[in-house]
């Protein structure tokens, strides 16, 4: 799959502060990617670099196939960390603005704008001012504003925070549907659980150092321990290959698969002894877990 | 710089300026406000001009016997006779005499002695008694009775008296050639001037005063452009940090680019302001220029000229500089104190205005016309002052530099405002906004 972005050896430094240290990734088109990291990690530093508002001191950033250029950011969206909207405008008139930065006619931008609105529920505030509009709705707005040009990439930073569940939900699905219409979009967020259920891939950065990148089940699968989860009728004989056997709930045990075991051969020697195996899979360990260790043995 | 991120920020801030309150308040109030301040400030001198227009008769004792027994009548009111051509030109000819007749009238009545003058004083009949006493040719003196009531005036009988008797005076006793120089010395002045060329030429004093606006105007107009307009640019990118919309700003044109728009947006909607003035005024700059130009002034064409050359490269050179370094300030409030410094560079040239129009090829004149934060006003004022004391090769150096340095300017200004627009919190050290200016 060809790449939307690629970072290759990426450093910055402020005065005394390293932010980033050799960063070397690459986003592939199409995939929802999530850049995470603990607060001050670098990330906000790469994401300004990408869009050209800061220049890395050395390294590389290769854009939508393309080395980086300035034209090349009218194709990408942006929802930075601190954002605003201009309060004493009506919201049209900012999403017309922000539109036709980004290479629109200020007709097409405002048509789209008003669909925007209709998307997202706000159709009636579009004539409203800006300061008249709640948090929650000021937020819908900017990533609304950020999406009105269809960019062929489009980074996002906590796009969901300060959301309710209705529009957290209604924002996972602007994302999804920007995946299935084949668009890429790097998602900065805390949500682990966002990360679960949206990214394909993850990088984490920590100290402005690249310390986990893959697909977001290979690396839970990395740091997950070998262990089981099986539902069954019953209790549990003792079988080769398992070291731990503890309850999980009602009917359910977690195994813990001796080294060199394979899951596939504990769960025909659990068949060859009886058991009626209503249910059998491999447990991951959760992102947030994944996060919290990666974070914690860097402090150490 | 891509023209059409420029574009699409011009638009956004001529738009938010000109439907805002205060600048729609300013464009279209400012004009009502100073008709309706002229009304007030005129209606005490309409009552008093209305006053004035009524005949008034005043009463002359003569006890020096100069005054003759015929008619008293006040001598005609004459024009200079450079005014009236020139209103003849225009075929205006006929506005003197038609003012002349709804000016006021003085009336003079002879009475034999003062007993007579004071009674009818008394009466009301008439407004004051002049009396020439016995003496008068020796002294000059003349003795005024009035009521014992407050009050001022007492020119205009004075004046016609004054005629009357230098009529009485002179008449049988002086050549008609020379009884005229007397009464009037001097009818006209013919003026010269003579350019650091050594050429002369004529120049009436409407002449040298139009050559002394001009560049005068002109100096007005770029300092309250660059106050007004650099104001509320500054004040607006302060507002633009407090809102955080910098980010997404800087994710969608470079810098510069915004810079740019920036100023030709404010730019724009202080032309259109200042043209909503003028239309109200009914006075356009260019029919002000005709209407002299019809009255035979020489109007400074040149001067004009070079000023429309400059202005906008002059209003681009100071607005870019104060928005860069209006952009670190913290808040709207600081941001502007920040910006106005550089405003204190366009009336460099103003404490010089006296030695440059003195000497427009002097050394000062010749130094300050390639400095760029004083070139604008110091060319203009030059070619205004005498063409001839500037070469056109000074000209166009003057305005290359200041072009120059205009970009140099936007481009130094656009690193401050992104640097600037990133900031939040602490302001940071020179050496900090150094590095990351140099960075980009």
């Amino acid at each position: 799959m060809p790449q939307a972005v690629a970072f290759e050896g990426v450093e910055k430094r402020f005065g005394d502060v390293v932010a980033l240290r050799g960063v070397s990734f690459d986003v592939q088109q199409g995939e929802v990617f999530g850049l995470l990291g603990p607060n001050g990690a670098g990330k906000t530093t790469l994401m300004r670099i990408l869009m050209d508002i800061l220049r890395a001191d050395s390294g590389g950033v290769t854009l939508l196939g393309a080395p980086h250029r300035r034209q090349t950011l009218d194709r990408v969206g942006y929802l930075p960390e601190e954002r605003g909207l201009y309060t004493k405008q009506p919201v049209l008139e900012v999403m017309t603005y922000f539109g036709s930065l980004k290479g629109l006619s200020r007709a097409e931008a405002r048509r789209r704008g008003r669909v925007w609105l209709e998307r997202i529920g706000l159709a009636e505030t579009a004539a409203w001012r800006v300061e008249r509009l709640s948090k929650g709705m000021s937020q819908k707005v900017q990533i609304a504003a950020a999406l009105l040009h269809d960019p062929e990439l489009c980074v996002l930073d906590e796009p969901s925070s300060g959301l309710d569940p209705v529009n957290v939900r209604l924002v996972d699905e602007l994302i999804r549907e920007r995946r299935a219409a084949g668009r890429t979009t790097i998602l900065s967020t805390h949500q682990m659980s966002q990360v679960e259920s949206l990214c394909d891939r993850v990088a984490l950065i920590h100290h402005g150092r690249l310390m986990v990148y893959g697909g977001v089940n290979e690396v839970r699968e990395r740091y997950s321990r070998p262990e089981v989860r099986v539902r069954a009728a019953g209790a549990l004989p003792a079988v080769p290959g398992v070291e731990e056997v503890r309850p999980d709930g009602e009917a359910a045990w977690r195994l813990l698969l001796a080294e060199r075991s394979r899951a596939a051969d504990v769960l025909a020697a659990l068949v060859s002894a009886g058991v009626r195996v209503e249910g059998f899979e491999r447990v991951l360990t959760p992102m947030e877990d994944v996060f919290v260790r990666v974070v914690q043995e860097a402090g150490s | 710089m891509r023209w059409g991120k420029v574009r699409a920020v011009m638009v956004f801030e001529l738009l938010s300026t000109v439907k805002s309150k205060s600048w729609l308040i300013l464009t279209f109030g400012m004009p009502v406000f100073l008709l309706l301040y002229g009304i007030v400030v005129a209606i005490p001198g309409l009552v008093v001009a209305s006053r004035a227009r009524r005949t008034a008769t005043h009463g002359v004792v003569d006890d020096a016997r100069v005054l003759g027994s015929d008619e008293l009548t006040p001598p005609a009111a004459e024009l200079p006779p450079e005014l009236r051509s020139a209103l003849e030109r225009t075929g205006r000819g006929g506005l003197f005499e038609r003012s002349l007749s709804r000016a006021g009238v003085v009336k003079l009545r002879r009475f034999e002695s003062r007993e007579a003058a004071t009674q009818a004083l008394t009466r009301g009949e008439i407004a004051s008694v002049l009396r020439l006493p016995p003496d008068y040719l020796a002294t000059g003196v003349v003795e005024r009775f009035s009521l014992d009531k407050p009050g001022v005036g007492g020119s205009d009988v004075r004046r016609v008296l004054a005629g009357a008797l230098a009529e009485r005076l002179i008449r049988g006793r002086l050549p008609p050639d020379l009884a005229v120089r007397v009464r009037t010395p001097i009818a006209s002045t013919r003026d010269f001037v003579v350019t650091g060329s050594g050429a002369v030429r004529p120049s009436g004093a409407l002449s040298r005063i139009a050559r002394l606006l001009v560049p005068l105007l002109f100096a007005m107009l770029l300092l309250f452009s660059v106050l007004m307009t650099g104001g509320a640019l500054v004040q607006a990118t302060g507002i633009e940090k407090e809102n955080k919309v910098a980010e997404v700003l800087l994710s969608s044109a470079a810098a510069d680019e915004i810079l740019m728009g920036k100023l030709l947006g404010a730019g724009t909607a202080g032309l259109l302001q200042i043209t909503v003035w003028f239309s109200f005024a009914g006075a356009s700059g260019s029919a002000l220029a005709a209407q002299l130009a019809s009255l035979g002034v020489a109007v400074p064409w040149g001067a004009i000229a070079v000023a429309f050359l400059f202005f906008p490269a002059a209003y681009l050179f100071f607005g870019s500089l104060m928005l860069g370094t209006g952009a670190l300030g913290g808040n709207a409030k600081e941001a502007n104190q920040l910006g106005m410094l550089w405003a204190l560079l366009v009336v460099t040239p103003f404490p010089f205005v006296e030695a440059l129009l003195s000497e427009p090829g002097g050394t000062l004149a010749r130094v300050l016309t390639w400095l760029p934060f004083a070139a604008p006003i110091t060319v203009v004022l030059r070619t205004a002052a005498d063409p001839g004391a500037i070469a056109w090769w000074e000209i166009a150096g003057s305005f290359l530099v200041l072009v120059a340095s205009t970009w140099l300017a936007v481009t130094l200004a656009a690193r401050l405002f992104r640097v600037g627009l990133l900031l939040s919190g602490a302001r940071p050290s020179l050496r900090a906004l150094l590095r990351q200016a140099r960075l980009g």
